[in-house]
């Protein structure tokens, strides 16, 4: 190689490794990104995730009707429904609802068709346990009536707040009629946590 | 493929009267720089390397099968699972896929959302890619410094869907959710911040010349080499061919953006290898920007999914879909025999071919390169196996 | 120390005993010293350089064994020392076994000649620098043995790039301490400190332009020595996991890592002692003491400093394939310090005791060079947005 290339190439490699050692020496003194999970931050960090994380799975058995919707919606089968009609009371009796976190792959399609929101994703993340037999969650402990959705607002007060609840992450998700979305996606305005 | 399969090299005489023989490497599964879990039974002489053979298979978790047994709706989520790092164009291949098949057509603003998904999952991946070949390169600063900024993308998608990796964002007919109240604001303000960053990260490894000569010609794929063994994505444009899915079959709304395609020029070397590869990455991300800044800039109001029946039947007949994943073209091939469950699901996709052409590649070059063309390929195990 | 010892003996401490014996012990107690400061020292650097890593790739690093994560190498130790120790069946097991010690003993002679302070030496031979390069020649054996007994195709192929490379990158070592010795006429460590002075402008690496140029040369050669990056193919992590030493685990496995992070002390401190002035302090008391404990202070900072420089540049740069490595040391090092030496010969007929205008100049040129990376450093600071946050944690 000619001898202008040669010195080219030393001046070159001379001139990025010396632009390069600047940048890393900016970064030296920057603030590390770096977040001190679990004990040197200042708030839970459950906290602080959005509404519409998908942690760990919950159900609100005082909500729940019974319609098995989400038994059906679930791609891996990790929901166990066990539900029948009294036929006397004509009540549906709920006996059995099981989920098995250990096979849940925290997909959300079981929190979507549900009617009332019951079941639904919590911000909770930290599910690790030492038997995978802990890992099944049983929601129902003795057999319990479901929920017969009132005509108008429901009125139980204990109900209520669950079932607005519910209903506030069922709106999360976008419906087919749903021409009243926000004009633009430059809503001014609130930041993205609310709760 | 089992290694006794593999024939060995008789031993050769040397000039001198020595006699040599091959080596047979094992570069194992488990090793610190193969992207997941990819084998290659390595025979070198010395250092350099006279074949490589890859070994596949280690991840097939047998996902097309899986599809004929959960449905159509049921199925979206595994598709986040075909390729993990850029889970979005996945999720848009099956979806399109579906709405073809039964002539579903998905609102505008449904539309808009998946451009800004899957671009944001774009610049996710490629960053990742980056960094990843820095790293294998030996820059490990680089590398971090990818993840950071995806981790803001991370965030962003995170508020969007409630996930950070496996999405399962889009719904056949449209997304599952809506834009959040201040997304647009909070997804400039990371452009704003990202977009020097990316002048930064070239001017830290890209234009360094010690990197530029570990990539410079090495691996030099001519773009007729690139159309016959069948590459996609950055790795065909990087060999200098101009071609990209959603310029020359578009799809979605992507006709009414404005973006360019970066090509390889061989700007540093040849034309071909793998800093052009490299370098297209780099730009596809600027060019990512672009997008996302119309997308958001021009979204329309309405609803984002349409109305499609909870328990989907298609008609029979069979459709195969294209989108640009970050990894190339990914192929959707669907069969439907007219009940709730498909017939067949074949995703093809771009790293698959990839990994066929290292072994005609890795032909005189070094152990030490091997490892930079696997990453300037951009080859993801998940996408080889399924 | 030959005159402590003798002054020990004749009517201190050790009087009364045969004069062997008392050589021993007091051989034997200052080598415990220096292997107990080379221990603290090489743990201690692996701390600071996980941490200078961590700030630099915007992360925090270990914080949390001890206050900020100082005795984190502590623990990292004793979990080496009681981890299983596997000796792979199909290994030459004696030359498994040997091989770390060889590079310890490699490692450890080179600090008889290191200096710490006007008389803080533990022997100043008159070839001392002669003598740091030859010892330190036995850690590739050392290195070469294990890569071989591993009977490990990878670790092979480790130890052979390894030996490769430090024998290439001696001769422009070699080469570029020539360039001072020309200045110095002599090899003795602590008298080519006192030929230097504690003004940066009297210190070898302003002396001329020759040696400025000698100075890189040296210490990108002996950052190759001692397998750092750019040059750490040997242990390339992302290609061959650990390179020659994949195969060891526990006490080995800790001792071949010591030998790298004690190396950089050695680098540090032979840069310091040539080129930047070694512990040379203005006389500000006429107490020894104080004076002697200055200049400790001054040399290991300064050495120190080249150890943190070697951290940064490992931070920043990706590594040079072997063959690149090769055409580097022959192609370019070796010629560069060819002509480079011969300037310097020429510089030293032409002014025989150095000229004060060349060290200003080069002093100048120097600071200026600071000043712009300082620049740089500050425009790339400017350039970057503040962090966003979008979560509300910390």
């Amino acid at each position: 190689m000619g001898l202008s290339s040669y010195v080219a190439n030393i001046g070159e490699t001379l001139g990025t490794i010396f632009e390069g050692m600047a940048i890393t020496a900016s970064h030296l003194v920057r603030k590390p990104f770096t977040i001190q999970y679990p004990d040197r931050t200042d708030i839970r960090v459950q906290d602080s995730l959005p509404f519409r994380y998908r942690g760990l799975l919950d159900v609100d058995l005082e909500i729940c009707t019974g319609c098995l919707a989400c038994e059906r919606a679930c791609p891996i089968d990790c929901i166990v429904i066990e539900a029948e009609k009294d036929k006397q009371t004509k009540e549906m009796i709920l006996k059995r609802f099981d989920i098995d976190l250990a096979k849940c792959m925290y997909c959300g399609l079981c929190s979507e068709p549900c009617p009332t929101g019951s079941i639904h994703h919590t911000p909770e993340f930290e599910g690790a346990d030492y038997s995978l037999e802990s890992l099944i969650r049983r929601f129902v402990k003795a057999p319990v009536v479901a929920y017969k959705p009132a005509k108008g607002p429901e009125t139980d007060p204990e109900v209520a707040p669950i079932l607005t609840r519910g209903l506030r992450y069922l709106d999360e998700f976008a419906s087919p009629g749903d021409a009243k979305g926000p004009a633009t996606a430059a809503s001014a305005g609130s930041a993205g946590t609310d709760r | 493929m089992s290694t006794n399969a593999i024939d060995i090299d008789v031993e050769r005489e040397t000039p001198a009267g020595f006699e040599t023989e091959e080596m047979t490497l094992n570069m194992g599964p488990q090793h610190p720089s193969t992207h997941g879990v990819l084998r290659f039974v390595v025979k070198a002489d010395g250092e350099v390397m006279r074949r490589a053979i890859p070994d596949i298979g280690y991840l097939h978790r047998s996902i097309e099968k899986i599809a004929e047994k959960v449905g159509y709706h049921g199925f979206m989520p595994y598709t986040d699972r075909v390729d993990y790092v850029s889970a979005m164009q996945c999720n848009q291949g099956w979806a399109m896929a579906c709405e073809a098949l039964a002539g579903i057509e998905v609102p505008r603003r449904g539309e808009y959302c998946r451009v800004i998904a899957s671009e944001f999952g774009r610049l996710a991946s490629h960053l990742l890619s980056v960094g990843a070949t820095g790293m294998d390169i030996g820059a490990m600063t680089p590398f971090t410094h990818a993840i950071r900024e995806r981790e803001y993308i991370n965030d962003i998608l995170e508020e969007l869907c409630g996930a950070r990796l496996t999405f399962n964002y889009m719904r056949i007919g449209g997304c599952a959710w809506d834009l959040p109240p201040g997304f647009a604001k909070r997804a400039i303000a990371f452009l704003d911040r990202f977009e020097p960053l990316i002048d930064e990260y070239n001017e830290l490894i890209s234009f360094n010349k010690i990197y530029v000569e570990r990539l410079a010609n090495v691996a030099i794929v001519p773009p007729e080499m690139a159309i016959a063994w069948n590459l996609v994505g950055p790795n065909l444009r990087g060999s200098g061919v101009k071609y990209d899915v959603r310029k020359d079959a578009p799809y979605s709304v992507y006709p009414e953006l404005e973006f360019d395609v970066p090509v390889g020029t061989g700007e540093r070397g040849t034309l071909g290898d793998s800093y052009d590869r490299y370098m297209v990455r780099m730009r596809e991300m600027k060019e990512s920007c672009r997008i996302l800044r119309q997308a958001l800039d021009g979204i329309p109001p309405g609803p984002v999914i349409a109305k499609v029946p909870r328990t989907f039947k298609p008609p029979a007949g069979d459709v195969y879909v294209r989108v640009e994943g970050s990894r190339g073209d990914m192929g959707w091939f669907v069969v439907s025999d007219g009940s709730a469950f498909p017939y067949r699901v074949h995703i093809r996709t771009g790293s698959f071919a990839a990994m066929a052409i290292i072994e005609e590649l890795s032909k005189g070059l070094m152990i030490a390169d091997l490892v930079a063309v696997i990453a300037s390929l951009d080859i993801v195990a998940p996408e080889v196996d399924r | 120390m030959q005159q402590f010892a003798d002054s020990l003996l004749d009517g201190g401490i050790l009087a009364g005993l045969p004069r062997s014996l008392g050589y021993a012990l007091v051989v034997a107690f200052f080598a415990f010293v220096l292997l107990n400061f080379i221990m603290l020292i090489a743990g201690v650097t692996s701390w600071l350089e996980r941490r200078v890593w961590a700030r630099i790739q915007s992360r925090v690093g270990p914080n949390r064994v001890g206050p900020q994560g100082v005795i984190q190498w502590l623990a990292d130790g004793i979990k080496n020392v009681l981890k299983e120790d596997i000796v792979p069946t199909a290994a030459d097991k004696l030359l498994f076994k040997a091989a770390p010690y060889l590079a310890m003993i490699g490692f450890f002679g080179a600090w008889a000649c290191v200096p710490f302070g006007d008389g803080l030496i533990v022997a100043d031979l008159n070839v001392g620098v002669l003598y740091i390069t030859a010892v330190t020649g036995l850690v590739v054996v050392g290195i070469l043995m294990a890569g071989w007994s591993s009977n490990n195709k990878w670790a092979l192929l480790g130890g052979i790039r390894s030996a490769a490379q430090i024998v290439s990158y001696e001769i422009p070592a070699a080469i570029a301490i020539n360039t001072v010795i020309l200045l110095t006429g002599t090899l003795s460590m602590q008298s080519i400190i006192r030929q230097q002075g504690w003004a940066p402008w009297n210190w070898f690496l302003f002396d001329n332009p020759f040696t400025f140029v000698a100075f890189f040369i040296f210490f990108v050669a002996l950052l190759a020595e001692g397998n750092r990056t750019p040059f750490d193919l040997p242990e390339a992590e992302s290609e061959l996991v650990a390179g020659a030493f994949t195969e060891y685990s526990g006490l080995r496995s800790l001792l071949f890592f010591l030998v790298e992070w004690g190396n950089l002390y050695v680098i540090g401190a032979l840069c310091t002692t040539l080129f930047l002035g070694g512990w040379q302090v203005p006389a500000f008391t006429d107490n020894a003491v104080i004076q002697g404990a200055l200049q400790f202070v001054v040399f290991f900072a300064k050495s120190y400093f080249l150890v943190f420089v070697a951290m940064w540049i490992r931070a920043t740069l990706p590594r040079v394939r072997v063959d690149q490595l090769m055409s580097l040391c022959w192609k370019y090092l070796v010629p560069i310090s060819f002509v480079n030496l011969v300037g310097a010969m020429l510089w030293v007929v032409a002014f025989p005791n150095g000229w004060m205008p060349a060290r200003v100049v080069m002093f100048l040129f120097g600071a200026a060079l600071v000043l712009y990376f300082f620049s740089r450093v500050a425009f790339h600071l400017r350039r970057a947005r503040p962090e966003l946050t979008f979560n509300p944690i910390s």
